[in-house]
């Protein structure tokens, strides 16, 4: 897997790409602007981007515009944005940017070593990984508007699921979690799909896309 | 309002305590002299010497109604100079006329009333002066206070932030390096926790000066983000060409969002149309919408609204007609 990583911050970056390195990611390339982003991943090809929101020259959102213009150039390319907030117009962007290899954590979610770095291999694959945060900002927007029944009608143990889905976990991660069997997950996931009649998929990514129409179906508009 | 009531009382029987010896002194007069054979009417000297006082008193009285300070000194100087010349006049009349003297007098009055601004009127163009200098300083002020805002959420983000989220790594390192020894990687784990409840401390305090993307992209970004994430139904229409002062932006940011916040809560069916646009020097934001009416406006997150905009020198109107909507009209002037 080729990384490439962007970030203004020095020791930030660095210790990015060490602790990448430790578990075996390779960090092809670094650059602490948007124009570096471009011109690194035109230069270097990487499967995965992880880039900062704010970046010289502009210290705005230069680091999501030049992320979706290498997406652009780069379909193939998957971007992880790391932010220090959780902006929905931002997010909304990158989740309309394409369907998969799409992550937006927030920054501190390095410090989790392990599920970080499942957040950056699922992301490379085509996966997506979205902040526990960002989720509950779209499930708060989903809950404010429209069919708040839909939603109730979930038990706390499906309603745990369904943030874990909507952030990208696989079944298998979903039971470490919460601390249950797979079969109890596969069972709270056939129950989601079921109340809020979404399309059942084999596939996780598809899953997650679906899970995610729902939440920004009313919502995110 | 009985105290004012008293004083007006007092001043009636004042008044009438004055009139009523006056008006019979006046009568014992007129029947005097007519009983000694009503020659020279001399009692008009008399009724002259009452009337001065009178004039005086009334004159003063209308002068103290004009708005204080210089203003109010002049109109005291102007009433009590016609007060005099008026007795002059009536002295000059009674005394058979004959060489017009009042004049002298009444010009010389009318020379100090002319020259009386010279005096007085330097004091008022100070205060004219000083008070386009505090709006000036005022705005100057906010404008100051609302950059350093932004440059402290911008500094908290790529300073204090930034090292406390390498710190957190750090220690999420070292914790997955101490595996082996589960006493330590669990003092680890709580410096790493401490560490990341900060930054979430902090990134709660920057988001509080204003969202990051008004800080980011402006003005009609933020309010359109405002417009999809809102449960009432929002149609935005705003051209700017170019960055406001900051103060403006998230004066004019929170408004809209006071706003639906309103509508979402009193009229959940209603639409609402936000129009955002310059004229001239100035920003006029408008939000109408289409629900039940009735809005006070003098309710708690509007009178705040209010005092936030004034305090730019803006001006925040809100009507609100039953069964037909509420519009709430905001200009700032943004120099």
């Amino acid at each position: 897997m080729r990384v490439v990583v962007v970030e203004d911050s020095a020791l930030l970056r660095e210790g990015i790409v060490a602790l990448l390195a430790e578990n075996g990611i390779d960090v092809v390339a670094q650059a602490d602007d948007g124009p570096g982003l471009l011109r690194i991943v035109d230069g270097h090809k990487p499967d995965l981007a992880i880039c900062d929101v704010r970046l010289p020259p502009t210290f705005t959102d230069e680091g999501i515009r030049a992320a979706l213009e290498a997406r652009r150039r780069h379909p193939d390319l998957a971007i992880l944005v790391l932010s220090a907030y959780v902006e929905p117009v931002y997010t909304g962007e990158l989740l309309a940017a394409g369907d998969g290899g799409i992550g937006y954590l927030l920054k501190e979610r390095v410090s989790e070593v392990r599920t970080f770095v499942d957040s950056v291999k699922r992301v490379a694959n085509g996966g997506t990984a979205l902040d526990r945060e960002v989720v509950s900002a779209l499930i708060a927007d989903r809950n404010r508007s429209g069919d708040r029944a839909e939603l109730e009608a979930l038990t706390p143990r499906e309603r745990e699921t369904l943030e874990l889905i909507a952030q990208g976990r696989t079944n298998a991660a979903i039971a470490r979690e919460m601390v249950v069997t797979l079969g109890a997950v596969e069972k709270h996931v056939s129950n989601i799909f079921g109340k809020l009649d979404l399309p059942a998929g084999d596939d996780d990514h598809r899953r997650v896309l679906a899970v995610l129409a729902y939440l920004r179906a009313t919502g995110g508009g | 309002m009985s105290n004012h009531g008293n004083e007006i009382d007092l001043r009636s029987v004042v008044r009438g305590a004055a009139f009523v010896p006056s008006l019979a002194i006046l009568t014992a007069l007129i029947v005097i002299w007519a009983a000694t054979g009503a020659g020279y009417f001399w009692p008009m000297w008399a009724a002259l010497g009452l009337a001065i006082p009178t004039a005086l008193w009334y004159a003063v009285r209308w002068a103290r109604l004009r708005p204080k300070g210089a203003t109010r000194w002049y109109a005291m100087q102007a009433a009590v100079s016609v007060v005099i010349v008026c007795t002059n006049l009536a002295v000059w009349a009674m005394s058979g006329g004959g060489f017009f003297w009042p004049i002298f007098p009444a010009v010389a009055l009318g020379v100090l009333l002319a020259l009386n601004p010279l005096f007085f009127r330097p004091d008022q163009r100070k205060l004219e002066v000083r008070v386009d200098e505090l709006t000036r300083t005022r705005s100057g002020a906010l404008d100051v206070q609302a950059t350093e805002l932004r440059r402290i959420e911008r500094d908290l983000h790529d300073g204090a932030q930034a090292r406390l989220v390498a710190l957190s790594m750090q220690l999420g390192r070292a914790e997955e390096r101490l595996a082996d020894h589960p006493d330590s990687a669990a003092l680890v784990r709580q410096a790493r926790e401490e560490a990341t409840a900060a930054i979430r401390e902090l990134r709660d305090l920057a988001r509080g000066i204003a969202p990051p993307v008004l800080a980011d992209r402006g003005l009609v970004a933020a309010i359109e983000a405002l417009a999809s994430r809102s449960t009432v139904k929002v149609d935005v229409d705003g051209q700017l060409d170019h960055r406001l002062p900051p103060v403006v932006e998230t004066a004019a940011y929170f408004v809209v969002a006071e706003s639906l916040t309103n509508v979402a809560k009193h009229a959940p069916g209603a639409n609402v149309r936000v129009t955002v646009h310059l004229d001239g020097a100035m920003l006029v934001v408008e939000i109408v919408d289409n629900g039940p009416g009735g809005a006070n406006p003098a309710g708690g997150g509007l009178t705040g609204l209010k005092q936030r905009v004034e305090a730019l020198d803006g001006r925040l109107e809100i009507h609100s007609v039953a069964r037909e909507g509420t519009v709430v009209w905001a200009v700032l002037p943004c120099e």
